[in-house]
C-alpha cells in the first residue's frame, strides 16, 4: 500500500520551472530518498507535499488526504524536518518542543510524556534545559528532528537533514531515520549525498532539473549502467589532448570532461586502465591521478545526466 | 488555544530579551529619571536661583534742604541724611543683600569703568544736585543709570528697583506740591507733614508683598507645605514627559514584536508553523496577539513604576484604563499595519528610524510646547494628525482629571485608529501567506 502518490505535479516560479511533471510512489514503512544535485526541485517538491507550496498542477496524496481538497488531513499525518533549524532559539529544547507539540495539538501529561519520550530520543534529556541558541550545530539538528516525531506522525518528511554537521552528528541522525522506519514510519528523505541515500533508502528517486530522470531500488538503478566501473582521471595536461584518444580505447563506454577531470565509464577497470596508460604515453601525457568505484549512484546520474552528482 | 500558545511563546522571548526589556522599560523610565532630577533642584527651591547682581554706586549727592524720615520704613534701617544715601540705604539693605552686591565707589568715571570692564552689571550715578532737586518743587531729581547692554535680567531687576523708589519720590513732590496750592507758604508745618506721611508710606510699599515689584523670601519662614508645594511642581513637570516617553516606547515596542512575524518567516519557524495542523488564522491571530500581550504589559509596568518611582498620579482608575486600553490597541495594531509594509526585518531599522520617530514626535509636539498658549494650540491640531497624539490627549485629559466622557472620546478615536490598522495589516498579512 502506497502511503503517498505524487501524480504529475509542477511548480514554477515565474519563468523558472522548479517540478515539471514529477510523479512517485512511496510506499507505507519504506524510507524513500529523492536524489540530486543543488537546484534540482527537490525541496520545492517536498515543500509541495508539505503543503508550504501549491502546485501549479497535478496532486498527491499522503495516505489517502489530497493536497488540494484536505491540506490540514495531510498536515495531521505529517511530521516535516525542514532543511534550516527551524527552532526558537531563545526558548529551551523542552520549550522548543513542548510549543511545537502544542501545534501539533498535544496537551497535558500526553504532551510531557511525549516530550520526554522525544528528549530522550534524540540524546538531549541532560540538556533539555539548555537554551538551543547555545547548542551545537548537531544538537540543533536533533531538537529540530525530534520536533517532528512529536505526535507520532505516521509519514516524515526529512529535507536535506544532515547538510552542515559534523560525521558524529549525521552518523546519528542516519542511525534514528533507520530507526524511525524500524518503528513503521514512512520517510520521504531528501539529500544530495549519493552514499546517503544508498545507505539508507529502499527506494531511490534522482531528480535534475526539476525532472525525475529515473527511480527504483539502489540495484535497480546501478544495473541501468550495466558493470561498468567508473574511472576518475587527472592529467598533467589539458584534457583535450586525450580525449579523443581514450574516447578510441577499447572498453571505455563514456568519457567526459568536467574541470579538469575526467570521468570515464568503463566495462572493466583492470583491462581498460592499462590501455589509457598506453594511449597518454603516445600523447606525452602523465596521468597524476586515478579513482576506481565500482557501479554506484554516482556512476548512474553520470550516464543519465552526462555530469557529476556533486556539481 | 494554540493562539493563546503562540502568544505566550512570543512575550515569553520578548522577556528574555535585553534589548527589548531596555527599550521598553530601561529607556522611557531613564529618561524620565533624567529630567526628574534636571528639574528637581529648580522645583526644590520653588524659583530660579539667580546670582547676585553686582552693581556699583557713584553717590554724588551734596544734599539740600534737613528732611526727615522715619528710619524704621528704610530697609535696613540705615539713616540718611541725604535722599542719595536714601538709595543707597535701600540697595545696601540687608533684604536686598541676597540678590544685590551693592558697593560704593567715588565718582561717576569710576562707575562707569567698573561696568565697562565687566566688574559690575550696573552703575548707579546719583547727581550732585539729587537732593536740592528734589527739595526744589519744580526741580527734577534724576539718577543716571548705567548697564552692560549684554544683560538684561540683572539690569531690569535694579531698575525696576530703582523705578518703584522714584515713582514714590515723584508722588512725595505732587502732594507737597498739592499742599502747597491749598495751604500757602504760611502753613509749613502742614506741609512738613504731608511730606513726612507720603514719604513714609511711599517706601513702606516695598514691604507689601501685594504690591511689591520683587518679592524677596525668607528662605527661613518657608513652612513644610512648601516643600509638598516643589514636589508638586516637580511632578507636574515629568507626568508629560514620562506619559509621552510611555507612549513613544509602546508604538516601539509595538512596532518591534510585530516584526517577530517577519523575523519567523526569516528563522523558517513560521513555514514550520505552516506544516502543523494549525489553520494560518489561528498562526496569526496568536502572533498579533502576542503583540497586544507585550504592549499591555508595558503600559501597566510603567504606568505601576512611574507611580511609585515619581509619584505620578495617572488620574482617575476608569479614566487611566480608558486610556491605557485604547493605547495599547492602537500601538499594536500600529506595528501590525507598519510591519505588513515590510519585506524583510532589515527594512525595520529605515521604518523605526523614520516613520515611529516622525509620527512620535509629531503626537507629542503639544508636550514640549506647553509653555507657549498659541504654540501649544497648532501643536495639539498638528498632534492629532496622529495616533501619537491622541494617546497623548488622551493620557493629559486623564492626568488633568478631565470628565471620564474626555478620556472615552479619545479612546474612541484610538480605537477607530486601531481599526484601520488592523484590518489593513491582516489584509496584508492574509495576503502574503495565502
Amino acid at each position: 500500500m502506497n502511503a503517498i502518490e505524487v501524480q504529475e505535479i509542477y511548480k514554477a516560479f515565474g519563468d523558472v520551472k522548479a517540478v515539471q511533471g514529477v510523479s512517485f510512489n512511496v510506499r507505507q514503512g519504506e524510507i524513500f530518498s529523492l536524489l540530486g544535485p543543488n537546484g534540482a526541485g527537490k525541496t520545492t517538491t517536498i515543500s509541495m507535499l508539505a503543503t508550504l507550496l501549491r502546485p501549479d498542477q497535478g496532486d498527491a496524496q499522503v495516505l489517502g488526504h489530497s493536497l488540494r481538497q484536505d491540506a490540514m488531513g495531510v498536515k495531521s499525518v505529517l511530521g516535516v524536518v525542514p532543511q534550516e533549524i527551524a527552532l526558537y532559539e531563545d526558548l529551551s529544547a523542552r520549550e522548543n518542543l513542548t510549543f511545537w507539540g502544542k501545534m501539533y495539538g498535544l496537551r497535558g501529561a500526553e504532551l510531557k510524556i511525549r516530550v520526554d519520550e522525544v528528549l530522550e530520543l534524540i540524546g538531549l534529556t541532560e540538556r533539555a534545559k539548555g537554551r538551543v541558541e547555545k547548542f551545537s550545530g548537531g544538537m540543533k539538528r536533533r531538537v529540530n528532528i525530534g520536533v517532528a516525531l512529536l505526535h507520532k506522525p505516521q509519514v516524515i518528511y526529512m529535507d536535506e537533514p544532515t547538510v552542515g554537521i559534523d560525521p558524529q552528528s549525521r552518523r546519528n541522525i542516519l542511525d534514528s531515520v533507520i530507526t524511525l522506519k524500524d518503528q513503521g514510519m514512512t520517510v520521504l528523505y531528501t539529500t544530495h549525498y549519493m552514499e546517503e541515500a544508498q545507505e539508507i533508502s529502499d527506494h531511490i528517486a534522482i531528480m535534475d532539473h526539476g525532472k525525475l530522470i529515473t527511480q527504483g531500488t539502489h540495484a535497480e538503478l546501478v544495473k541501468i549502467v550495466g558493470e561498468r566501473d567508473r574511472l576518475t582521471l587527472t592529467i598533467n595536461a589539458e584534457s583535450e589532448r586525450v580525449l579523443d584518444t581514450w574516447r578510441a580505447v577499447d572498453g571505455v563506454a563514456q568519457i567526459i570532461s568536467e574541470n579538469g577531470t575526467l570521468n570515464i565509464l568503463a566495462d572493466d577497470s583492470n583491462l581498460v586502465l592499462p590501455r589509457l596508460f598506453d594511449a597518454a604515453a603516445v600523447e606525452d601525457v602523465r596521468i597524476t591521478s586515478v579513482e576506481i568505484q565500482e557501479p554506484n549512484l554516482e556512476a548512474v546520474f553520470l550516464h543519465l545526466t552526462g555530469r557529476a552528482l556533486r556539481d | 488555544m494554540k493562539a493563546i500558545d503562540i502568544a505566550l511563546k512570543d512575550l515569553t522571548s520578548s522577556m528574555r530579551s535585553k534589548f527589548a526589556l531596555v527599550f521598553m522599560f530601561g529607556v522611557p523610565l531613564l529618561v524620565t529619571g533624567m529630567f526628574y532630577f534636571m528639574f528637581g533642584n529648580i522645583a526644590s527651591q520653588g524659583e530660579f536661583s539667580l546670582p547676585q547682581i553686582s552693581v556699583v554706586i557713584a553717590n554724588l549727592d551734596e544734599g539740600g534742604p534737613k528732611f526727615q524720615t522715619n528710619t524704621r520704613n528704610i530697609p535696613g534701617g540705615a539713616k540718611a541724611d541725604t535722599m542719595g544715601e536714601l538709595v543707597v540705604g535701600i540697595l545696601q539693605s540687608d533684604d536686598l543683600a541676597e540678590l544685590l552686591d551693592a558697593r560704593l565707589v567715588p565718582d561717576a568715571a569710576a562707575a562707569k569703568a567698573a561696568v565697562d570692564s565687566q566688574q559690575a552689571q550696573v552703575a548707579i550715578i546719583i547727581p550732585t544736585d539729587f537732593s536740592t532737586q528734589f527739595a526744589d518743587i519744580d526741580g527734577t531729581a534724576a539718577i543716571e543709570f548705567y548697564q552692560d547692554p549684554t544683560l538684561t535680567i540683572g539690569p531690569g531687576i535694579v531698575r525696576s528697583i530703582l523705578t518703584q523708589f522714584m515713582d514714590g519720590m515723584s508722588g512725595v513732590k505732587i502732594a507737597v506740591n498739592v499742599a502747597l496750592d491749598e495751604g500757602g507758604p504760611a502753613n509749613y508745618a502742614l506741609i512738613g507733614q504731608v511730606v513726612q506721611q507720603y514719604l513714609d508710606e511711599s517706601l513702606a510699599q516695598s514691604d507689601d508683598p501685594e504690591t511689591a515689584l520683587l518679592e524677596v523670601r525668607n528662605p527661613q519662614t518657608r513652612a513644610v507645605d512648601e516643600e509638598q508645594e516643589s514636589r508638586n511642581t516637580l511632578v507636574g513637570i515629568v507626568t508629560p514627559i514620562m506619559g509621552g516617553m510611555m507612549i513613544f516606547y509602546a508604538f516601539f515596542t509595538g512596532t518591534g514584536t510585530a516584526q517577530s512575524i517577519l523575523k519567523e518567516e526569516e528563522d523558517r519557524t513560521l513555514p514550520r508553523l505552516f506544516t502543523t495542523p494549525t489553520p494560518q488564522s489561528i498562526i496569526l491571530s496568536g502572533k498579533f496577539l502576542a503583540v497586544f500581550m507585550t504592549v499591555l504589559v508595558q503600559v501597566v509596568v510603567l504606568l505601576v513604576a512611574a507611580r511609585l518611582i515619581f509619584g505620578i498620579q495617572w488620574g482617575g482608575l476608569s479614566s487611566i484604563t480608558l486610556m491605557a486600553v485604547g493605547m495599547v490597541f492602537v500601538a499594536s495594531s500600529f506595528g501590525i499595519f507598519v510591519n505588513s509594509f515590510l519585506k524583510n526585518t532589515r527594512q525595520g531599522g529605515v521604518v523605526f528610524g523614520g516613520v515611529l520617530t516622525v509620527t512620535g514626535m509629531l503626537g507629542m509636539i503639544g508636550i514640549f510646547a506647553m509653555n507657549s498658549p498659541t504654540a501649544q494650540r497648532l501643536a495639539n491640531s498638528v498632534s492629532l494628525l496622529v495616533p501619537q497624539g491622541w494617546a497623548v490627549r488622551g493620557l493629559l485629559q486623564s492626568v488633568n482629571g478631565q470628565p471620564v466622557a474626555d478620556v472615552l472620546f479619545s479612546m474612541l478615536v484610538m480605537l477607530a485608529w486601531s481599526a484601520v490598522f488592523f484590518t489593513i495589516g491582516i489584509w496584508r498579512f492574509n495576503r502574503r501567506y495565502a
